[in-house]
């Protein structure tokens, strides 16, 4: 029993980390349409990032900051090069994502070097009705829920939010009242970085990261933001848990060497009833 | 307070407005009448500042706000949300001026704007372009799917708004007979090109005029 | 007549370099060989299915260890050289009954998430040989004939090219070929217009996994030698890279991007080889001019680079007409 708890403790964990991996895709591709497949990458930079600064002795949370802001600015570059030439489409700005993620590769092994690297984080562990979890586990879930509430006020309280939920809501609107739709979507790629740059922070120091590590990331994100097609952050936080758990427990018990296969074929699924699915709406409405 | 000359507006190589000469003087109300396809939304859209001319000069004289056809809320926000946004040029996010002009939103502002019904989210296109604060209004489509009830009194708004503060309107209809009662002066426009304008009274009289837009003779 | 022309000398020159090149130069004639086979398919798939692929890489690794697997097993190269790019199509209508009702990013990521998932799997089984792969493959042979030089291997794969250039030219000239090109600038009027767009997406698509199985087929038998390292998620974004350079949905479009890039990525590597530079230097260069070279396409030349080098030749040579 105390295995299952320790188990799905460290699953959500896992689950929180893609939990914002996930939003970061969800928030770019409400506000502008592109699916961003850097944003593994701006994890991996984060990481990197706060390896260095801790290794040049600087404080713990100042180190992290830093680096997350570091994967903030990463992600205002990414939604340059993706949206910032106009008639873009959005699969010419998936394929621009993807060189983006190949052109890090070159930055990430230029200042890093291509092995794996790790940084402390916080030490020691508690007992949780007799479950022994890492106390890292418990900041990641703290960390993931205090951003997920954030985010929530952020979209749902401030003008600025509004603003960003206008664009997704009704883009032609949005410049109907003034709003620069451009400019709300590379403060989109902003903060999708930034929420990037969370996960990456966070796991550093659970898995050591190296440059290549984004594929995993971003697949693993994918998936989860599939489950709320996309759009919907309260499910693909449910769907990054769920994954994080499954990925975990089929570790735990035995079968970790096809936890991959797991995840990814579970997004194929998902996907192909979602379309199926909406072809049928589709058909119905002409 | 709206001086357009010579504008020409392309999409790739159509052209949908050919040479298009227009003014509407401040505090005037003037209407736009035309076909579907005869570049209506375009030349909406080209004032708004939303499309860039080919060629030609366009120059507006003050604030000026867009009701876009068919509305065009943000389904997703509420009707409170809508007006503030609505505010985002001005920097006027408090909506109560609009709710003193146009009491029904207040009792509106806590709905989604996507589930209300057309007239009443045509009331909120109305109120959203007021929280700019505009000397001009441009408005596409007032009565287009809306009963005649809900038309006439949006109508009167426009009409008292114009009376008691000035408000430019340039009212672009299909619907002729609303034009004609609320409006002084009126461009016909055909095909991307201005084909007649004049008094609506004259124009009204005009038998081309009164079979295209009124449907025979006016009564 | 030019065309013929030129045709002919790119031809001449395609035969001749193999008697000419080196071990080493031939070691690249071969892989931009491979790798434009694999374009020729990817173009095809993105410029007239409109789908991006971005697991191009599984159906190489599909067709290499088909072939070493046979091969292993006893049976005649040349039947597992034709079985590759068999088995690899085979996959490919497969997968492709329930990945084609994806679209866009979903395509994309499912193509991703299959040759991760391939990947993986081969990196676990056991007659796949786990991580070390297959070793000791035995050379290509026809009947006495055996393909023990490079250049012998060079003529192998060239010929592949052809044949690939040759059907994918068919293709595009039949009268599928042509409902395909409204196909890729629009699939709902491809529909209305009554062109069974499932159909006609599916047989590109294991079309091109055919293509990408041939050269992984070659592949095997002249490294002698596959494994799951061979097929990285990078081999199925360097594809597309070439594909997008040399200007989707053209034939020789494809042969010239996988050119251009072989030969610029080989470029930089005697650079980076160079005294002094830091031991870094190959991945970054490569990874560098990759991503450099897709971004900048994409923005700047989203035609392509023949298209448009193309089209500024006739541009010149016809009188500029203003409107």
């Amino acid at each position: 029993m105390s295995a299952f708890l320790t188990y799905l403790l460290n699953g959500l964990a896992v689950g929180c980390a893609i939990a914002l991996i996930a939003s970061g895709l969800v928030v770019i591709h409400r506000v502008t349409g592109v699916v961003n497949f850097a944003q593994g990458t701006f994890a991996v930079v984060a990481g990197l990032c706060t390896s260095s600064l801790l290794g040049m002795g600087l404080p713990h949370g100042l180190s992290e900051v830093a680096a997350a802001l570091v994967a903030a600015l990463a992600g205002l570059l990414t939604g340059l090069a993706a949206i910032g030439r106009r008639g873009t489409t959005a699969l010419s700005a998936l394929i621009i994502t993807l060189g983006v993620g190949v052109l890090a590769y070159a930055v990430e092994i230029m200042l890093w070097g291509d092995q794996p690297r790790s940084a402390p984080g916080l030490a020691g562990s508690v007992i949780v009705a007799g479950a022994r979890i890492q106390t890292q586990h418990l900041l990641v879930i703290g960390v993931t829920a205090a951003t997920f509430v954030l985010l929530a006020l952020f979209f749902g309280r401030t003008y600025l939010g509004k603003a960003l939920t206008a664009c997704a809501s009704n883009p032609y609107a949005a410049r109907v009242v003034g709003i620069d739709i451009r400019l709300m979507g590379l403060l989109a790629f902003a903060l999708g970085g930034l929420l990037g740059g969370l996960a990456g922070v966070l796991v550093t120091p659970l898995r050591p990261i190296s440059f290549d590590t984004d594929v995993t990331l971003i697949v693993n994100g994918f998936a989860a933001a599939v489950f709320g097609a996309l759009t919907r952050p309260v499910i693909t936080l449910a769907g990054a848990l769920l994954l994080g758990v499954a990925e975990t427990m089929a570790a735990g018990y035995g079968y970790g060497s096809h936890q991959l296969e797991i995840a990814l074929g579970l997004m194929i699924v998902v996907m192909i009833v979602q379309a199926g699915r909406r072809s049928a709406i589709t058909q119905e409405s002409t | 307070m709206i001086d357009v000359r010579d504008l020409v507006v392309s999409y790739g190589t159509a052209t949908a407005l050919d040479h298009v000469t227009l003014t509407v003087g401040r505090g005037e109300l003037v209407a736009l009448l035309g076909p579907n396809g005869a570049g209506k939304s375009t030349l909406a859209n080209t004032l708004a500042g939303l499309i860039p001319p080919a060629s030609g000069t366009v120059s507006i004289g003050g604030r000026l706000a867009l009701i876009p056809e068919g509305r065009q809320l943000f389904p997703d926000l509420t009707v409170a949300d809508n007006l503030a946004l609505g505010g985002w040029r001005s920097g006027q996010r408090d909506p109560s001026p609009v709710y003193d002009l146009l009491p029904r939103l207040a009792e509106l502002a806590g709905r989604r704007a996507g589930v209300l019904s057309g007239g009443e989210q045509q009331m909120v296109a109305f109120g959203r372009a007021m929280m700019s604060r505009p000397e001009a209004l441009v408005v596409d489509e007032l009565s287009l799917g809306l009963a005649p009830n809900v038309t006439a009194d949006l109508a009167a708004h426009l009409a008292e708004l114009n009376r008691t503060q000035g408000l430019t309107v340039l009212l672009i209809e299909q619907n002729a007979r609303l034009a004609f009662d609320l409006c002084r002066r009126a461009y016909v426009l055909e095909s991307g090109r201005v084909v007649t304008e004049g008094d609506c009274a004259d124009l009204a009289g005009d038998p081309r005029v009164a079979s295209a837009y009124l449907g025979g003779a006016i009564t | 007549m030019i065309r013929l022309v030129a045709g002919l000398l790119v031809a001449a020159v395609t035969l001749a370099l193999p008697a000419v090149l080196d071990d080493s130069a031939l070691a690249v004639y071969i892989l931009l060989g491979l790798a434009a086979m694999v374009t020729v398919g990817v173009s095809l798939l993105m410029g007239y299915a409109g789908q991006v692929s971005l697991g191009q890489g599984a159906f190489y690794a599909i067709g290499a260890y088909t072939a070493a697997l046979l091969a292993l097993g006893g049976v005649p190269p040349v039947a597992g050289l034709v079985a590759a790019p068999v088995v690899a199509a085979g996959s490919a209508l497969v997968v492709g009954v329930p990945l084609l009702r994806l679209r866009g990013h979903h395509l994309a990521f499912a193509t991703l998430a299959m040759q991760l998932i391939l990947l993986s799997l081969a990196g676990q089984l056991e007659f796949t040989g786990g991580d070390i792969g297959l070793q000791a493959i035995p050379q290509f042979s026809v009947g006495s004939f055996e393909a023990g030089s490079a250049s012998a291997y060079a003529y192998l794969t060239w010929g592949g090219v052809a044949l690939v250039m040759l059907v994918t030219h068919n293709v595009i000239a039949s009268r599928p070929g042509r409902a395909l090109r409204a196909l890729a600038t629009s699939e709902t009027a491809a529909a209305s217009s009554g062109i069974p767009v499932g159909r006609y997406k599916l047989v590109v698509f294991a079309l091109s996994a055919a293509f990408a199985g041939l050269a992984g087929g070659i592949y095997c038998f002249y490294t002698g030698y596959v494994a799951p390292g061979s097929f990285p998620v990078l081999i199925s974004i360097q594809y597309i890279v070439m594909a997008v350079v040399g200007g989707l949905g053209t034939i020789w479009g494809a042969v010239v991007g996988a050119t251009a890039i072989t030969l610029l990525v080989q470029g930089l590597n005697s650079l980076a080889a160079l005294p002094g530079m830091p031991s870094y230097a190959p991945s970054v260069l490569s990874y560098a001019v990759y991503a450099l070279v897709l971004i900048g396409v994409v923005l700047f030349l989203p035609q392509g680079l023949l298209p448009a080098v193309a089209g500024r030749l006739s541009r010149r040579r016809e009188p500029v007409r203003t409107r």
